[in-house]
C-alpha cells in the first residue's frame, strides 16, 4: 500500500516514466480494492506520531483504507493511469513537459494519500496539496494571462470552502473531547470509547474514519448522538463541512472556478476537474456522514445545495460556445447529484453508497467525455463548438467513444449512468417521502435529468451530426493515433460495465448502503431479484422518458448539421444573456471584491500609514527635541561644568546627611 | 568665648563666597583666589574645633594648629602650581578669560 503511493511519487523528466509509475500505483490499487472485496471491512495502520504537544495530545498520520476508500483507489488511478498515457501523444508538441508530469505525479501522489488518510489532519494536508496542483495545472499555460486568472481564481474560491471545512474540523474537535479517569482527553464521538494507545490523538478512536465496532456493517454512528444538546452545532460544524466539500466540487455558490479552469490542458480537466479532484468534495462528505454523521438540518442542506446546483449548472451549460465549458457544466451538475444523494441518504440513515455508486460511473463517462473532447480539439484546433460538425465520418472512433459518454452520461440504459443516476433519484425520493418539504429539490434533479441529455447531445450533434463542418479555415481532420484512441476505448467499455458490477456482492461491500442494486423497481440482493416498489419502477421509467425527450430536443434543434440561433428578437435573448454571463455570478464576485475586500484593504492602509507610522513619527520628534534640549547643557564653559559638579556634591551630602537616617527608620534599621 | 556654632557659620558663609568665586569669575587669577579663598575657609574651620577644644595643650588643641599651618603650606604648593596651568594656558589661547577655552566644548 505504502508503494501504491510511492508509486506515484514526484517524478521528472518524459511521459514514460509518468506512465510507469502510475501503471504501478494502479495495480495496486485494484490489488488493494479486490483485498477489500475479498475481505471487507477497514484495514488500519496508524503509522507515526507526527507531532507530539507537551499537553499529551499527539498528531498521528496513518493510513486507513476503508471501503469507500477503495472504490476511489480504483477509480483514481484507472483514470489517472489512462489520462497519463493519453497525455504522452496530447500534450507532445507542448512545451514545460517535464513540469506538466511532475506535477501531474505530485497531484496522484496526492490524490492517493488523500483517499488513504486516517484522520482529518492529515486528510486537510492532502487536501490542500490537491488543490496546489490543481492551481498548478490550470495556470499550466501560465504565460496566457486567463490561464493565469484563472488558476488563481480556483485557488482563491476552493480557499474560501478550505476555510470552512478547517471550521467544520475544528467544531469537530472540539466538541467531541471529553475526559476520561485517567486524566487524558478523549476525542472520541462515542461515550465510553476508549484510545487504545495516547491519552490524545488526533486519529483516536471516532474522530479517525475507522468504525467505532468491530463490526463493520454497522460504521456509522447512531442518530441518536447527533440530536440533542448539541445539535446546533454539529449542524454547522455539518454545514462547514459541505462548505469545504462545495469549493472544491464547485458546488453554488462556489461554482465560479470550475469553467474558467478549462484553460488548462484538457487532460488536466479529464482527471483532475472531472474524475478526481472534484470527486473530493464528495468523498470527504461521503466519509464524514459514516464517521461522524450529518443532523438532519446539515443533511437538508446538503440535499438542497446539491439539487439547486444540478439544475443551475445545467442551464449554463446549454448556452456554452465552449466544448470543455459544456463538459466543466456537467460536471457540476453531476456533482450536485452526488452531493444531494449524500444528503439524501443521511436523512434516511443509509450510508452513501449511492452516491459513491453516481461518483465511481461518472469518473468513468465524464473522463471519456473529456479526453474524446481533447481529440476533436486536437484535430480540429478549436474549442468552438460553432465551428465544428460533420465529424463522425473523419473520426469514427471518437465519435462513437463520445456518444457512449453522452448515452451514459444522459442515464440511458444498459449504460453505467443510467444505473447510478437511478439510485441517486431513488434515494432522493425516499428521502422526499420522509421529509416532503425537501420535494423542490427532487424537482430540480428530475428537471436536470432532461436539461444534461439535452446539453450534452447538442454538443454531441454540433460536432459530429451532420455531414460537413461549419470551420473556417482548413483543418486537418483525423483519428488521433492508438495512444490516445485506447484510453477512449478503455474508457467507453468501463462506462458500459461497470453500471452492473454492484451485482457482485463483494462490489457492494465497497458501496456502503447500496448493499441492493435495483432499477425499475426490481432489486437484486445476494442473488435474488425481487420487486421492490412500485413508485421506484415510475421513477426508473420517469427519469428515462424525461432523458429520451431531452435527446429528441436535441436533435430537433440541433441534429444534422442545424444549428439552432434564438432570432434576434426573440423574448428569450433575455433569457440567453443572463445564462450566458453565468448568471451574473462573476460580476458578483468581482464587485464584492472590489468593494468590500479593496475598501477593507484601504481602511487598514490609511491605519497603517497615518496611525501606525504618525505614531512612530512622534516618537521620532520627541526624542529630536529632547536630545536638542539636552545638548544644551555642553556649553564648553568650564564655570558650567564647575557648577554641575558643586551641585552633585551638596546633593550628595545632603542625602548621607538626611536621607540614609530617615530610610533605614522606615525600613525598620533592616 | 563665642560659641562653637557661629564660627563654624562663618566659615561656612566664606566657603560660599569662595564657591560662588569659583562659579562666576571670567579671570583665571581671580578663579585661582577664590580657591585660596575656599581653603582657608576650611583651615579655619580645623582652628575653630582646635580652639575649643578641652585644653590648649591637650592632643585635639595642638592638633588643630598644626594641620592649620601644614595646610597653609599645602595652599601655597597648590597656589603655584595652579599659576603655572594658568601660565600655560595663556599660552595656548592668548587671554586669561576662562570663557575662551571651549575646548570642552563637543
Amino acid at each position: 500500500m505504502f508503494l501504491g503511493l510511492t508509486g506515484t511519487s514526484f517524478k521528472n523528466g518524459g511521459g514514460i516514466f509518468a506512465v510507469i509509475g502510475e501503471g504501478l500505483a494502479l495495480a495496486f490499487g485494484v490489488f488493494v480494492a479486490i483485498e477489500e472485496v475479498l475481505a471487507p471491512g477497514p484495514y488500519h495502520d496508524r503509522s507515526f506520531v507526527w507531532l507530539a504537544l507537551p499537553d499529551g495530545t499527539n498528531f498521528v498520520m496513518g493510513i486507513l483504507v476503508s471501503p469507500l476508500g477503495a472504490l476511489m483507489l480504483i477509480v483514481v488511478n484507472v483514470v489517472g493511469f489512462l489520462v497519463v498515457l493519453y497525455s504522452l501523444e496530447y500534450m507532445e508538441k507542448e512545451e514545460g513537459l517535464a513540469r506538466y508530469y511532475a506535477e501531474l505525479m505530485l497531484f496522484l501522489t496526492a490524490m492517493n494519500a488523500l483517499i488513504l488518510a486516517d484522520n482529518y489532519l492529515e486528510f486537510i494536508i492532502f487536501w490542500e496539496l490537491v488543490g496546489l496542483c490543481s492551481y498548478l495545472l490550470i495556470g499550466f499555460f501560465w504565460k496566457k494571462p486567463e490561464a493565469a486568472s484563472a488558476a488563481r481564481k480556483a485557488f482563491l474560491v476552493t480557499r474560501v470552502g478550505d476555510i470552512m471545512l478547517f471550521v467544520g474540523v475544528f467544531i469537530f474537535f472540539t466538541s467531541f473531547a471529553t475526559a476520561t479517569a485517567g486524566g487524558g482527553v478523549n476525542i472520541s464521538p462515542y461515550p465510553g470509547a476508549v484510545c487504545p494507545s495516547h491519552p490524545i490523538t488526533w486519529s483516536c478512536s471516532g474522530f479517525v474514519f475507522a468504525p467505532p465496532n468491530a463490526d463493520s456493517s454497522q460504521p456509522f454512528l447512531s442518530s441518536s448522538v447527533l440530536t440533542g444538546a448539541n445539535s446546533t452545532l454539529m449542524t454547522l460544524g455539518g454545514i462547514m463541512i459541505l462548505g469545504g466539500a462545495a469549493g472544491k466540487s464547485a458546488q453554488f455558490p462556489l461554482h465560479t472556478w470550475l469553467p474558467d479552469a478549462m484553460e488548462g490542458p484538457t487532460t488536466v480537466s479529464a482527471l483532475i476537474h472531472a474524475a478526481t479532484m472534484v470527486a473530493a468534495g464528495v468523498f470527504l462528505l461521503a466519509i464524514t456522514s459514516i464517521y461522524i454523521g450529518f443532523t438532519v438540518d446539515a443533511a437538508m442542506v446538503i440535499l438542497a445545495i446539491g439539487g439547486f446546483t444540478s439544475l443551475f449548472a445545467g442551464t449554463m451549460g446549454l448556452v456554452s460556445r465552449d466544448i470543455k465549458r459544456v463538459i466543466a457544466y456537467s460536471t457540476i451538475s453531476q456533482l450536485g447529484y452526488m452531493t444531494m444523494a449524500v444528503g439524501a441518504a443521511s436523512l434516511v440513515v443509509l450510508g452513501p453508497g449511492g452516491a459513491m455508486f453516481q461518483l465511481f460511473t461518472h469518473a468513468f463517462f465524464k473522463a471519456l467525455l473529456f479526453l474524446a473532447a481533447g481529440a476533436v480539439i486536437h484535430s480540429v484546433g478549436s474549442q468552438d463548438l460553432f465551428t465544428m460538425g460533420g465529424l463522425s465520418k473523419a473520426m469514427p472512433v471518437t465519435a462513437y467513444t463520445m456518444l457512449i459518454g453522452a448515452l451514459a452520461l444522459s442515464g440511458i440504459p444498459p449504460f453505467s449512468g443510467f444505473f447510478s443516476k437511478d439510485a441517486v433519484l431513488s434515494l432522493t425520493w425516499s428521502a422526499v417521502q420522509k421529509y416532503p418539504m425537501m420535494f423542490p429539490f427532487f424537482l430540480l434533479a428530475l428537471a436536470a435529468v432532461f436539461l444534461t441529455a439535452l446539453y450534452i447531445f447538442r454538443l454531441w450533434f454540433l460536432c459530429f451530426g451532420g455531414d460537413k463542418s461549419r470551420a473556417t479555415g482548413d483543418q486537418h481532420v483525423h483519428e488521433p493515433s492508438w495512444i490516445m484512441q485506447a484510453p477512449l476505448v478503455i474508457l467507453a467499455a468501463l462506462s458500459v460495465v461497470v453500471g452492473f458490477l454492484p451485482l457482485f456482492g463483494g462490489f457492494s461491500g465497497l458501496l456502503p448502503g447500496a448493499a441492493s442494486w435495483g432499477v425499475f423497481g426490481f432489486t437484486v440482493t445476494g442473488g435474488h431479484i425481487a420487486f421492490s416498489s412500485a413508485p421506484d419502477l415510475y421513477l426508473s421509467l420517469g427519469s428515462l422518458a424525461l432523458a429520451l425527450s431531452g435527446i429528441t430536443v436535441a436533435y430537433f434543434f440541433w441534429g444534422n448539421g442545424k444549428v439552432f440561433g434564438l432570432p434576434e428578437n426573440s423574448p428569450l435573448k433575455a433569457g440567453q444573456t443572463v445564462l450566458v454571463r453565468k448568471y451574473y455570478f462573476d460580476d458578483a464576485y468581482d464587485g464584492l471584491a472590489h468593494g468590500v475586500v479593496l475598501g477593507l484593504a484601504r481602511a487598514f492602509d490609511w491605519f497603517d500609514r497615518y496611525v501606525i507610522d504618525g505614531t512612530i513619527h512622534g516618537f521620532e520628534r520627541v526624542f529630536a527635541a529632547a536630545s536638542t534640549k539636552a545638548r544644551q547643557a555642553q556649553t564648553g564653559l568650564v564655570s558650567s561644568y564647575a557648577s554641575w559638579i558643586i551641585l552633585g556634591i551638596v546633593l550628595i551630602v545632603a542625602f548621607f546627611l538626611y536621607g540614609v537616617p530617615h530610610l533605614s527608620s522606615l525600613w525598620g534599621g533592616g | 568665648m563665642i560659641p562653637l556654632e557661629d564660627l563654624l557659620i562663618y566659615s561656612g558663609l566664606l566657603f560660599a563666597v569662595g564657591v560662588f568665586g569659583v562659579l562666576t569669575r571670567r579671570n583665571f587669577i581671580l578663579l585661582l583666589v577664590s580657591i585660596e579663598i575656599i581653603m582657608n575657609a576650611a583651615i579655619l574651620n580645623f582652628i575653630a574645633f582646635a580652639a575649643y577644644s578641652p585644653s590648649t595643650t591637650s592632643l585635639g588643641g595642638v592638633t588643630g594648629q598644626g594641620i592649620a599651618v601644614i595646610l597653609i603650606g599645602l595652599a601655597a604648593t597648590e597656589v603655584a602650581v595652579g599659576l603655572a596651568i594658568v601660565v600655560a594656558l595663556n599660552r595656548i589661547i592668548g587671554s586669561v578669560n576662562v570663557s575662551k577655552a571651549m575646548e570642552l566644548k563637543l
